[in-house]
């Protein structure tokens, strides 16, 4: 009975996907090359120095090298060419990286930036609506007043820089920490527990900055969507009957939650183009400090393999997200069956 | 008698003015009977309602007077429960409230069954027998029980409506209170709704109901007495057949005057208006609150405030046409 419509709804949002998917690849494709400079004027000016050959040498490098990163030919053409390859998921030869694979170079960062985002954008959630909602539940007490004030401060501290401040105090000062690196350097990644105590060694810092900037803005979020939700109709009505306040608060609770799923969703999607910043305050080798060398040496594949995947992994978030929300709220799941 | 109220003034405080939304009312609730409270918008009817439920929440604040209320067969002095006590004791049992915009006063994301399987928790009470009791009454007020397992956005506006009476009378308040209900309804579900509200009362499941609105063709169908509110003030009590017989207060006669009512008398003469508008509550005139715009304004009516007096057995009016020491 459900099975032709949602059909429909599913084709539908299948061919949006692909216009976004096709707009946003454009706007990746011309980005970098908005940037003034050539990325191959480095290689062979390296060349040059290293070969000390002449220019009649240097110019056939070029050519060749040109050839092969697809530059000589038309910007239409390699317009297109892109966005075939995107599709079939190959990203190109990186240019800084030469010879290597854009993809090669990506995916062994990838488990790294999860490891440190996907764990710190859902502790910051968690954190931050719980207290964002305690503070709602605790209106106009110093647990309320509390809370929005550190979070107003909180929210604001710039994560790099409280990063710094960490490297500064934990690093340099106290010496507690390694202040750069996941793991330390000359070990090799391992299963081992020697491992494990070192990586968590290198862990606590950048977590602890993402999660400590980033919980401000939800609990600052929450609290408002609680204390706006407990001043609503039924919450008015739910008192008159006289239901139990904390029952009133937990479907204040569960009604505030939507907003803030969506807002957690979104913030998932970006984790694998990884916290551009926090990577290169402490040297982590995720996708933003890839991000960070590709954009520095104006490596286009690789900044477009970045942000083919970051695009990629968004639209995924935004589907996932629509599912959740169909989920808590009865008014989308039955509304769509119709 | 059910309710009592004494000489109630509640204020709304603000920072450096109060506004005086009901200033000094006194009435009675008897058992047994609906009360229509009308008046424009601002006369003080909704906090009228607030503070016959106890539901007194800052700024408002109740400045002096009594409310007494018949809780098993004795009358207790509410206007001096906490809040807290209010919760526990009075609100669902004893006194419920409808709000003004009953179309949004069920939560919207679960079914309504659980809803009541809620309210059975927090009253300490049987889900199954409450749920049960929930089936019979959705029945009583004209709805498939198996309406409950579904959401409240399934329903129609006026099934909404009457699906929030059915909850809010599931405890059998004695007194429900019902501000506005049917302003966001058209004439059909208006009539449904109306009718329902008095086979609740003629089934014992309230005693007594006070309907707020605006809307005095609405009121005129149901109430055996209506309490006119003037600018926080009651200008005029009367059972409903007197007031539309022969309205005393100037008012009264204003605000009937400004309805079409089906009495050829009063097709006759047309629909007036009251010119002027409703005093500011933070400095209302002196004297009558009425008096500017009165056309039957005199001398004294500027200078003093016109008591509620009894004239006829039942009838209180508060105006000097009626009163000794007019002149």
């Amino acid at each position: 009975m459900a099975s032709k419509p949602m059909f429909r709804f599913l084709l539908r949002r299948f061919i949006f996907l692909l216009v976004t998917y096709i707009v946003a690849t454009t706007v990746v494709f011309i980005l970098p090359r908005a940037i003034p400079g050539n990325p191959l004027a480095q290689m062979l000016s390296s060349l040059s120095q290293v070969a000390q050959a002449n220019p009649e040498a240097i110019r056939a490098a070029e050519r060749t090298l040109m050839k092969e990163f697809g530059v000589d030919k038309p910007v239409l053409v390699q317009y297109g060419e892109f966005l075939l390859k995107a599709l079939r998921g190959d990203l190109g030869t990186s240019i800084s990286y030469y010879p290597r694979k854009v993809i090669d170079l990506i995916v062994p960062v990838i488990p790294w930036t999860l490891i440190l985002l996907l764990p710190a954008t859902l502790v910051a959630w968690i954190l931050g609506n719980t207290l964002g909602a305690l503070a709602a539940y605790r209106r106009n007490t110093w647990i309320d007043k509390g809370v929005l004030t550190s979070s107003l401060v909180v929210s604001q501290i710039p994560y790099y820089w409280l990063g710094m401040i960490f490297i500064f105090l934990f690093g340099v000062r106290l010496g507690w920490l390694p202040v750069q690196g996941a793991y330390s350097q000359g070990t090799i990644p391992s299963l081992s527990w020697g491992f494990f105590v070192d990586a968590l060694k290198h862990y606590v810092m950048p977590f602890a900055s993402i999660v400590i900037s980033t919980m401000g803005g939800w609990a600052i979020g929450m609290r408002v969507m609680v204390v706006y939700e407990l001043g609503s109709d039924y919450a008015l009505f739910s008192e008159y009957l006289g239901m139990r306040d904390k029952r009133i608060f937990k479907y204040a609770f569960r009604n505030s939650l939507l907003p803030q799923i969506t807002g957690l969703a979104l913030n998932l999607g970006t984790v694998l183009g990884g916290a551009l910043i926090t990577e290169i305050v402490f040297n982590y080798p995720g996708t933003g400090f890839l991000l960070f060398k590709a954009l520095t040496t104006l490596d286009y594949p690789m900044i477009q393999g970045i942000f083919v995947i970051l695009i990629a992994s968004v639209y995924l978030a935004n589907f996932i997200v629509d599912f959740l929300y169909a989920w808590i709220d009865p008014r989308i799941r039955l509304g769509q069956e119709e | 008698m059910l309710l009592k109220v004494e000489n109630a003034k509640a204020y709304y405080k603000l920072e450096k003015v109060s506004v005086k939304a009901v200033d000094g009312v006194s009435f009675e609730i008897f058992e047994d009977e609906v009360v229509g409270v009308v008046g424009e918008s601002g006369s003080g009817k909704t906090t009228l309602s607030n503070l016959v439920s106890m539901n007194i929440l800052k700024p408002l604040t109740l400045v002096e007077g009594k409310i007494l209320l018949k809780i098993n067969g004795e009358f207790k002095e509410i206007s001096s429960m906490s809040r807290e006590e209010v919760k526990k004791k009075l609100w669902g049992k004893e006194v419920t409230i409808v709000p003004q915009s009953a179309m949004n006063a069920l939560m919207p994301t679960i079914r309504m069954a659980k809803y009541v399987e809620h309210l059975a928790h927090s009253h300490d009470l049987a889900e199954e027998k409450l749920l049960a009791k929930a089936e019979k009454r959705f029945e009583e007020v004209g709805l498939d029980p198996l309406w409950l397992k579904r959401y409240p956005f399934e329903l129609s506006g006026g099934m909404k409506q009457r699906a929030v009476i059915a909850i809010a009378t599931i405890l059998n308040p004695k007194l429900l209170i019902v501000d506005e209900p049917t302003s966001a309804l058209d004439v059909v579900n208006q009539r449904v709704f109306l009718k329902v509200l008095m086979q609740l009362k003629r089934m014992g499941i309230v005693r007594s109901i006070i309907f707020i609105t605006h809307d005095i063709a609405t009121v005129r169908q149901i109430a055996d007495r209506m309490i006119v509110m003037y600018a926080g003030k009651i200008v005029e009590i009367s059972s409903m057949e007197e007031i539309l017989r022969k309205p005393l207060h100037p008012y009264t006669r204003g605000l009937l005057n400004s309805v079409l009512t089906p009495e050829p008398e009063i097709r006759k003469r047309g629909i007036s208006v009251i010119p002027g508008a409703p005093p500011n509550l933070i400095s209302p005139p002196h004297g009558c609150r009425f008096h500017p715009r009165c056309p039957h304004v005199m001398d004294i009516c500027k200078e003093k405030d016109p008591p509620l007096e009894e004239v006829e057995e039942g009838r209180r009016v508060a105006c000097f046409l009626y009163s000794e020491e007019r002149r």
